[in-house]
């Protein structure tokens, strides 16, 4: 970032953006070039790009309905969850917000839980509906407990503890009345990507594209809401109804993840705190660079996931995990640091 | 910049949407009429059928959770959190897939996209269930005459079993799962087998609690209940006749005082394979002498 | 600016905060808003901000203008939110998001907040975090975004409060900067004598109705402002002429 002579430096460099993009792009071959049954690089490229000389039978069918599909559900779940947390860490002026915390997470769980613990058994295949509904309709209690539509961040924070802990509490009370669901219901909380197919991608990127194309184009107001509301205003913008919009978008785009994937915790928390400490900045113009960050994190994740015990499938919550807990020692230490 | 990204990711995407919609269009996979050759047994209970049903020689893996019987050709490969990609890596002709592995549906449809035959396995509700997945397995796998003599052979022993071992009047029992009394009522696979003995199951009473048929009892309604039989699952976990009576209250348990306690063997209740004949007999002769 | 307001009144519920209130704020000098805790000053600023609904009217030359939040007023606040993690250039930029739209950091732009970090004295700091600034440097930090938006209207809230006395001076030495440029000021203070030593006119606000306006030599030797306070002040003048505001003791009246 060069100075010129009597103007400051870029706060925001877009190249930033673009390099995060090439980062993606490798990641996301590598991942769809790695598996228990092993095809080489070359060929996995062109069959990708539907060159002469790629794949066929079941080499062919391994890329395209087993890796491709999962790669894709990994960039968008990873970008809508790394996407959100940024969000709301933003609006709550809070760096420990993550995308589930207005209850989102919990009721989404009561949704899966009484999918899978209904007596119909059609009703276990539209779970990621009931799932989608559950975190919505969590989120939404959360605002109207908090007492005013236009609720300040921090009664919002209180409320979404109080409706995501009743509604943990009424999902363990039917986990434990029908036994038989506490093992698909305790894997799907733990969150995975195996369930990627052509049309689970199909109907999440829809809503994952909308959501973040909503919070990409409010990104940069997104900056006023890091200092008071009458500070936002001289500068401009309407707080309240950014934050609105703000968390509306990010809900949407944490419900549809959720129900396409599972609880896949620390992503939301990990990716924008690593954007923004390599990057040294807090604008929140990085919104697209965090969204891709997280894309390719979920990506390689999973991959650890289906490879690193193959052929077993380690749970994806469990790597992210692994990642994250001795992330946040980093994050505590960088913030004694700063305090000294 | 925006679209540049935009753009990007649908130029990724184009060749797999083409496949998609090339691959839609396409006839579906159609049922092998032919003996599979290459089984993979993703399930420890139809791991044992197979052998049982003389389909052994065909079966090329089987699950990491599958002991028995000991020549089986054991592999990594995950009952519970099946790896589509590893499974196919082995070119299986049919794979024995268990309905509550996680995401056993998709398994199945990927696998089925990959042209290898799937064997939804069903865990049954009671024996007769039971039989009739021995039959269709030997339906898929070429054996339907050897499957339903194996069926009729464990019928014709299981009941000589019951005959000579029914209770003539009903004795109650307690069947315990874990050191904090979750049990297993009547409508469980086990808990039919009891009913067979003519055992009354002391969980019955608490059935309402859990749909899935393993309510949690409460120590005193143990005591009140005052079974004459308790059969204990939970011996791995360091459970055993003398840990049992150490429980305050529980001397004064009529199978307690009578030392019927029970240690159940390890595996064979879970499974219902050909070994089921075993457990009847077990169950038979160890509640021989009570009454 | 110039800003009329006629018949401006606020109501939170059932609570009248400013009650019927006209005056005519003057354009390029440094209105200073003094009055109890409670007399409704900060809501005086809220509406200039757009954010407080009101009945009356507020007109910069004939045209209601501050029904909205859009027109460019500059707000330093008593207790900013402070964001972690942003250096003293990125938050002084924010100020640019008025005139230059938000996150565009065009090279006028980034020459201007070169421009106001050097008359701040704030240069040297900009890759500091905002964070890690003193009291005074902050105030002098949210000066330099006040400047950088290129204001019509700034408002202060206790622009001094929370400073020790050096810092007091220097922070409202910057002010006058700010009014130099030709921008009305509009601030709201405790320190009567601080507000008689810069405000060229004091506005005396009561329980949401202004009780006394005018230039502030006049103001603060008025009888009407000892009675605002239950007369419990003491104004003094001193040699230099500049009068001094100072509470007296119950027992002395």
């Amino acid at each position: 970032m060069s100075t010129e002579h009597g103007a400051i430096a870029r706060i925001w460099n877009w190249r930033i953006t673009a390099f995060c993009a090439l980062i993606l792009f490798l990641v996301a071959l590598a991942a769809v070039s790695f598996g228990p049954i092993s095809i080489s690089f070359i060929k996995v490229f062109k069959t990708l790009f539907d060159l002469p000389g790629g794949s066929t039978g079941l080499d062919r069918t391994v890329i395209m309905q087993l890796r491709l599909p999962r790669v894709v559900l990994g960039i968008l779940v990873g970008s809508a969850l790394a996407t959100s947390g940024a969000v709301y860490q933003t609006v709550f002026h809070n760096p420990l917000a993550d995308p589930y915390l207005l209850g989102a997470a919990s009721g989404a769980g009561l949704g899966a839980t009484i999918a899978i613990t209904s007596t119909h058994h059609n009703l276990s295949g539209a779970l990621p509906i009931f799932a989608f509904a559950g975190g919505v309709l969590a989120v939404l209690t959360s605002f109207f407990i908090s007492g005013k539509f236009f609720a300040d961040p921090n009664s919002l924070l209180l409320s979404g503890i109080a409706v995501g802990s009743f509604a943990t509490a009424i999902q363990t009370y039917l986990q434990q009345r029908h036994s038989a669901a506490l093992r698909p219901v305790y894997s799907w909380i733990l969150g995975d990507l195996t369930n990627a197919n052509w049309s689970v991608v199909a109907w999440s990127s829809i809503y994952i594209a909308i959501a973040l194309i909503v919070l990409f184009m409010v990104a940069k107001q997104l900056d006023g809401l890091m200092l008071s509301d009458e500070e936002a205003y001289s500068l401009g913008i309407n707080p309240k109804k950014l934050r609105i919009i703000a968390v509306a978008a990010a809900t949407l785009a944490t419900a549809t993840a959720v129900s396409a994937s599972g609880l896949i915790g620390f992503v939301g928390i990990v990716v924008p705190h690593l954007v923004r400490g390599l990057t040294h900045r807090v604008t929140n113009r990085s919104l697209i660079t965090i969204a891709m960050a997280g894309a390719a994190f979920l990506v390689l994740a999973d991959l650890g996931a289906r490879t690193l015990l193959s052929p077993a499938e380690l749970p994806i919550g469990v790597i992210t995990a692994f990642v994250g807990a001795p992330f946040f020692l980093v994050v505590l230490r960088n913030r004694r640091k700063v305090s000294q | 910049m925006f679209e540049f990204f935009l753009k990007r990711k649908l130029v990724r995407v184009a060749p797999a949407l083409i496949l998609v919609s090339a691959f839609l269009s396409s006839a579906p996979v159609a049922q092998a009429s032919t003996k599979p050759t290459r089984i993979i047994s993703l399930s420890p209970s139809a791991t044992e059928i197979l052998f049982g049903i003389g389909a052994g020689s065909q079966v090329i893996a089987v699950d990491d959770n599958s002991d028995y019987p000991t020549n089986a050709p054991f592999s990594k490969l995950s009952s519970f959190t099946p790896n589509v990609e590893a499974i196919a890596a082995y070119h299986p002709d049919l794979v024995v897939l268990q309905s509550s592995a996680t995401g056993a549906a998709n398994v199945q449809a990927q696998l089925l996209k990959l042209k290898i035959n799937v064997f939804l396995e069903v865990t049954p509700n009671n024996i007769t269930d039971a039989y009739s997945e021995f039959v269709a397995l030997g339906k898929a796998t070429g054996h339907p005459s050897l499957a339903l003599a194996l069926v009729a052979s464990m019928k014709s022993q299981i009941a000589e079993i019951i005959a000579k071992y029914r209770k003539k009047s009903p004795v109650s029992i307690y069947h315990e799962l874990d050191n904090t009394l979750y049990s297993a009522d009547s409508s469980t696979f086990i808990g039919q087998i009891y009913s067979d003995f003519n055992f009354a199951n002391i969980a019955d009473a608490a059935s309402g609690a859990d749909s899935g048929g393993y309510p949690q009892l409460t120590p005193e309604a143990v005591i009140k209940a005052n079974p004459k039989v308790i059969f204990l699952d939970d011996a791995p976990y360091g459970e055993s006749s003398s840990t049992v009576a150490t429980r305050p209250g529980w001397s004064g348990i009529s199978a307690v005082k009578n030392r019927h306690v029970i240690t159940l063997p390890l595996d064979i209740p879970d499974r219902w394979g050909p070994r089921m004949v075993d457990f009847y007999r077990f169950i038979g002769q160890a509640t021989a002498k009570i009454n | 600016m110039s800003i009329v307001i006629t018949d401006l009144t606020v109501r939170y519920g059932d609570k009248v905060v400013l009650d019927d209130i006209s005056i005519d704020i003057a354009d390029g000098k440094w209105t200073c808003l003094v009055g109890p805790n409670g007399a409704g000053k900060t809501t005086f600023l809220k509406v200039l901000l757009g954010m407080a609904p009101y009945s009356g009217s507020i007109q910069d030359k004939g045209v209601e203008v501050f029904k909205s939040h859009h027109r460019n007023v500059a707000f330093v606040p008593q207790h900013p939110q402070i964001p972690q993690g942003m250096t003293v250039a990125e938050y002084v930029m924010l100020g640019r998001s008025k005139r230059d739209g938000w996150g565009n950091e065009s090279l006028t732009s980034r020459s201007y907040v070169h421009k106001v970090l050097t008359e701040t004295h704030l240069f040297g700091m900009q890759n500091n975090l905002v964070a890690q600034l003193s009291g005074g440097e902050m105030q002098r930090a949210l000066i330099a975004r006040a400047l950088a938006q290129e204001p019509e209207l700034i408002l202060l809230d206790e622009p001094t409060s929370a400073l020790d006395l050096h810092h007091q001076i220097s922070v409202l030495n910057n002010i006058e900067l700010l009014k130099d440029g030709g921008v009305t000021v509009i601030s709201t203070m405790h320190d009567l004598t601080l507000a008689a030593m810069f405000a060229e006119r004091i506005v005396v606000l009561q329980g949401g109705k202004i009780l006394l306006s005018g230039d502030s030599q006049q103001v603060i030797h008025s009888p009407e402002l000892k009675r605002a306070y239950d007369n419990r002040i003491d104004v003094y003048t001193l040699d230099s002429g500049r009068p001094v505001v100072v509470a007296s003791k119950d027992r002395d009246n």
